[in-house]
């Protein structure tokens, strides 16, 4: 999942600028700075009315319907609308454990290939409809006429695909049974993560009257079987949603009844008018700017220490002459050597982030520590392989292009990578290019060393290997990386059940990826970017999906 | 006067629409595909089977000129279409930006005029004194000081140091939004609308006042070398009434021409203002339009900036008649 786009050129500028901001800023205001990640709300006091100033950051939101969102921002109003079958419990941000919600229970067969959920009793949506397993056929079907940016996923049920182009009218691998409480559902393919997929926004129930209002649903006043529903409809300055008393509770069943009455997420329109709003005490909360992260810690709350499920890292592309190919290869590890991880986290993050050694973030079921042998700092060693390469009769007709969508804050990033490069012996040019132009030059596979990020819709490997490197992946891999046997490694991996044998395998395909073929460099990981006044609000958890889990945000005493 | 006006305001009709006719063509010339976009490629590769759904469902696989023509048929009825992407009618969202730009426009209009006329006179009439040299350099400072960061140290100063050193409440300053959106007699902010009010619009204000200030100086020391202005003097009217009457009505030609341009840009193109702001007007929501590859707002909203410009550079033509009893709006075209 992607962060909501920065469409604005003027986010470098303000970067620069807050560096002014920050050394006039002022200290006196003596805070803990401690991370908030826990999921038992401390004391504090019931109820009230929250502004929220850091979540819609940038543009208004484009979608905020469980079948059209594709943002991260997005994601933050539905999931306190509408719950899935399942959900993540997240207490051990190391190891998030998929658990049933409106499914109290599921199950799948040996093979994985066909799913059984059994609907909880009596639950209903703010309206009053009772939530049926026929209304998730009813939802899912919905989902595939709107054909969000997500309704790829349908495919993954069997006939979902016939049913996206519209051959079908029907989905054919969904069976209810509203008497049971069944929902069996068919899978194309054998899956095993199946239950973490179908707990994503794509799959949560929608009640009859968004199926009524088809795509005009998220300009209505949307409610759902969440915490909380809107009353009123959204618009381009902000989107309010208040407490729903119909709802049954989170997975635990606790329904938190002192939550928050209400929370209104305000649009800001970058990082620097959001945490300058807050600082004006507009707001409860808001989001850091990076120049801005020293003068936060230890002023204010934050949750710069949650590790977000996301990596931010470089791709190179296979059929470009000159990265591309088995002869290149020492030159590819040499430029992942080369890299000082620690110095670009340092000089433009402030620290803030995760120097990465792995594509696949901490937190992630089957995550290794230090997959990737070529992310560690060495530029004797990246010049030696460098040298080795050019001793097998290769040298450099041109500097390497290192592309990037411009004005989006990555040219710092780039500029450290080329003069680290350059003390390898690597000639490289900073490449930027205006945003739509880049991604549409990176669809279309024409990059050499290319910027990308990727935040996890949930919390499978599957999600970062599949999804970003396989070759028949609908999503991202247009890079040119084609690569057999880390093809058959994923797929196998996606149809194993047994958690640890499933590991290795992704593990594996992860190896071929960064060691054997070298095809992708990762850079860092992300981390939690809220600041809140730790005087007012006693408690603000934000999970490593870099979802704030609402219902627990509590104002102090 | 009276066909004047009637023929210059007929006249905004061509200019809709070849002005609207040239964005929609050059649309199809910028890099990035809308169909692409839309169905989710800014940093994806989308499903194949989105791509042919969004194809159809905008006509995308219709011949331009056909595209073209649909698009005219349904302007011409006031159907401005829905964004393609949040699907909201843009004739709303025409109604919601429209006005919170027009109110700001008018706001840095007022302070444009009354601070950026008043500074220029007095520096013509005392010049090379003291208040002369000062407005010099402030004038000189804020049209070099860019928008964006005027307006982050406005914040700055006034909205978040008030409030980290416990000001009383009379003395806040909002940092952004539009607030309340209480206003009376359609402009006159109420209550605490103030607040969230006076920092855009002094910072939107900023530069066009120091143009205004400058212009209306140099203007007004040509006209004082005038012959006119000795004779004024010569028969005895007092130097106000020389520099008001005579002066400042001969000096305004140029000046109102700055400000009417400022007034037609301010109302479209407030982008920075409205970005550092978050102000909900027209400019920025163009700009991040035109990003987003999304025709109908960019078209729909761009229709109501030309329609303004054509209006405010009519009464700009027709407050020179007035300024200048000698122009005789066309009359050449009648002779």
């Amino acid at each position: 999942m992607r962060l909501k786009r920065r469409g604005i050129k003027l986010l470098a500028l303000f970067l620069g600028l807050s560096l002014v901001a920050a050394a006039c800023g002022s200290d006196d205001n003596e805070g803990s700075g401690t991370t908030t990640e826990g999921t038992e709300a401390p004391d504090g006091s019931a109820g009230g009315d929250f502004i929220d100033l850091g979540t819609i950051v940038g543009d208004p939101l484009e979608h905020i319907d469980p079948a059209l969102n594709s943002t991260l921002d997005g994601y933050q109003i539905i999931n306190s609308i509408y719950d899935g079958l399942t959900d993540i419990d997240a207490t051990d941000p190391a190891s998030p454990k998929i658990v049933p919600h409106v499914a109290e229970s599921y199950e799948a067969n040996d093979d994985a290939s066909v799913w059984t959920f059994k609907i909880r009793e009596g639950q209903t949506f703010a309206g009053g409809e009772e939530i049926l397993p026929s209304t998730f056929q009813r939802s899912w079907e919905r989902a595939a006429d709107l054909a969000g940016d997500y309704s790829y996923l349908l495919t993954f049920i069997d006939g979902g695909a016939e049913r996206l182009d519209g051959t079908a009218d029907t989905l054919s691998g969904v069976k209810v049974d509203d008497e049971a409480m069944e929902l069996i559902v068919t899978l194309d393919a054998p899956y095993s993560n199946f239950d973490a997929v179908s707990g994503f926004q794509l799959f949560m129930p929608t009640p009859e009257e968004a199926v009524a209002a088809g795509e005009d649903w998220e300009n209505q006043p949307m409610f759902g079987n969440g915490a909380y529903k809107m009353e009123t409809a959204r618009n381009d300055e902000e989107i309010k949603i208040v407490k729903s008393d119909e709802w049954a509770g989170d997975y635990n069943g606790d329904t938190w009844d002192d939550r928050l009455d209400s929370i209104t997420f305000r649009v800001t329109a970058d990082p620097d008018t959001s945490f300058n709003s807050f600082e004006a005490g507009e707001g409860d909360n808001g989001s850091i700017p990076p120049a801005r992260v020293a003068d936060i810690e230890g002023t204010y709350g934050n949750t710069l220490g949650v590790s977000i499920l996301g990596s931010y890292h470089f791709v190179l592309n296979d059929r470009a002459p000159e990265i591309g190919g088995e002869e290149n290869l020492k030159l590819r590890q040499a430029v992942s050597m080369a890299i000082d991880r620690e110095e670009i986290n340092e000089a433009v993050y402030n620290g803030s982030r995760t120097t990465s050694t792995g594509i696949t973030p901490p937190g992630i079921p089957g995550f290794k520590e230090g997959i990737c042998e070529f992310c560690t700092y060495d530029a004797a060693g990246a010049k030696a392989l460098f040298e080795e390469w050019q001793a097998e009769g290769n040298t450099q007709a041109a500097p390497l292009p290192i592309q990037f969508n411009a004005d989006a804050g990555h040219e710092p990033v780039v500029a450290i990578i080329v003069d680290n490069l350059a003390a390898a012996g690597i000639e490289a040019a900073a490449t930027p290019i205006d945003g739509e132009t880049y991604f549409s030059q990176l669809a279309d596979g024409v990059c050499v060393i290319c910027r990308a990020g990727w935040f996890a819709d949930y919390p499978t490997y599957d999600n970062f290997m599949f999804d970003l490197f396989h070759s028949t992946s609908l999503d991202g891999n247009n890079f040119g990386f084609v690569n057999d046997e880390f093809d058959a490694l994923v797929d196998e991996a996606k149809q194993t059940t047994d958690k640890d044998a499933q590991a290795a395998l992704f593990q594996e395909a992860e190896g071929i990826l960064l060691n054997d073929a070298t095809m992708a460099i990762p850079i860092n990981w992300y981390r939690g970017d809220y600041v809140y006044d730790e005087d007012k609000v006693a408690n603000f958890p934000q999970t490593n999906f870099g979802l704030i889990l609402w219902e627990q945000v509590k104002f102090a005493a | 006067m009276f066909s004047y006006i009637t023929r210059r305001v007929l006249l905004i009709v061509p200019t809709v629409f070849f002005a609207l006719s040239f964005l929609f063509f050059l649309f199809f010339t910028l890099p990035g595909d809308p169909v692409n976009l839309i169905a989710g490629g800014a940093d994806r590769n989308p499903n194949p089977i989105t791509i042919q759904q969004v194809t159809e469902r905008y006509g995308f696989d219709d011949p331009l000129v056909v595209q073209f023509g649909n698009y005219w048929k349904r302007t011409i009825t006031w159907d401005l279409g829905e964004s393609f992407r949040t699907n909201r009618s843009v004739n709303d969202l025409l109604g919601d930006k429209a006005v919170n730009s027009v109110r700001l426009a008018s706001w840095a209009l007022i302070l444009e005029v009354v601070v950026g006329i008043a500074v220029g006179i007095v520096s013509a009439v005392r010049r090379y004194s003291l208040a002369d040299r000062f407005t010099t350099i402030v004038t000189a400072g804020a049209s070099a000081v860019p928008v964006f960061v005027l307006g982050f140290i406005l914040q700055y100063v006034f909205a978040v140091l008030p409030n980290k050193n416990d000001f009383p409440e009379w003395a806040r300053i909002y940092t952004s939004r539009l607030g309340p959106d209480s206003w009376s007699l359609f402009l006159i902010p109420r209550g605490d609308q103030w607040r969230y009010l006076i920092l855009p619009a002094v910072t939107l204000a900023s530069v066009s006042t120091a143009l205004a200030a400058r212009m209306t100086r140099g203007s007004m020391l040509e006209v004082m070398r005038a012959d006119f202005m000795r004779t004024a003097r010569a028969k005895g009217l007092r130097e106000r009434q020389v520099v008001a009457r005579h002066g400042l009505r001969n000096a305004m030609l140029p000046v109102i021409t700055l400000i009417g341009i400022d007034f037609g840009s301010t109302i479209g193109s407030a982008v920075l203002t409205e970005t550092v702001f978050s102000w909900p007007g027209l400019g920025s929501a163009i700009a991040d339009s035109v990003i987003e590859r999304d025709l109908p707002i960019t078209l729909g909203l761009t229709l109501a900036v030309v329609v303004a410009y054509s209006v405010i550079n009519l009464l700009v033509d027709l407050s020179y008649a007035w300024f200048d009893p000698r122009i005789r709006l066309g009359q050449g075209e009648a002779n």
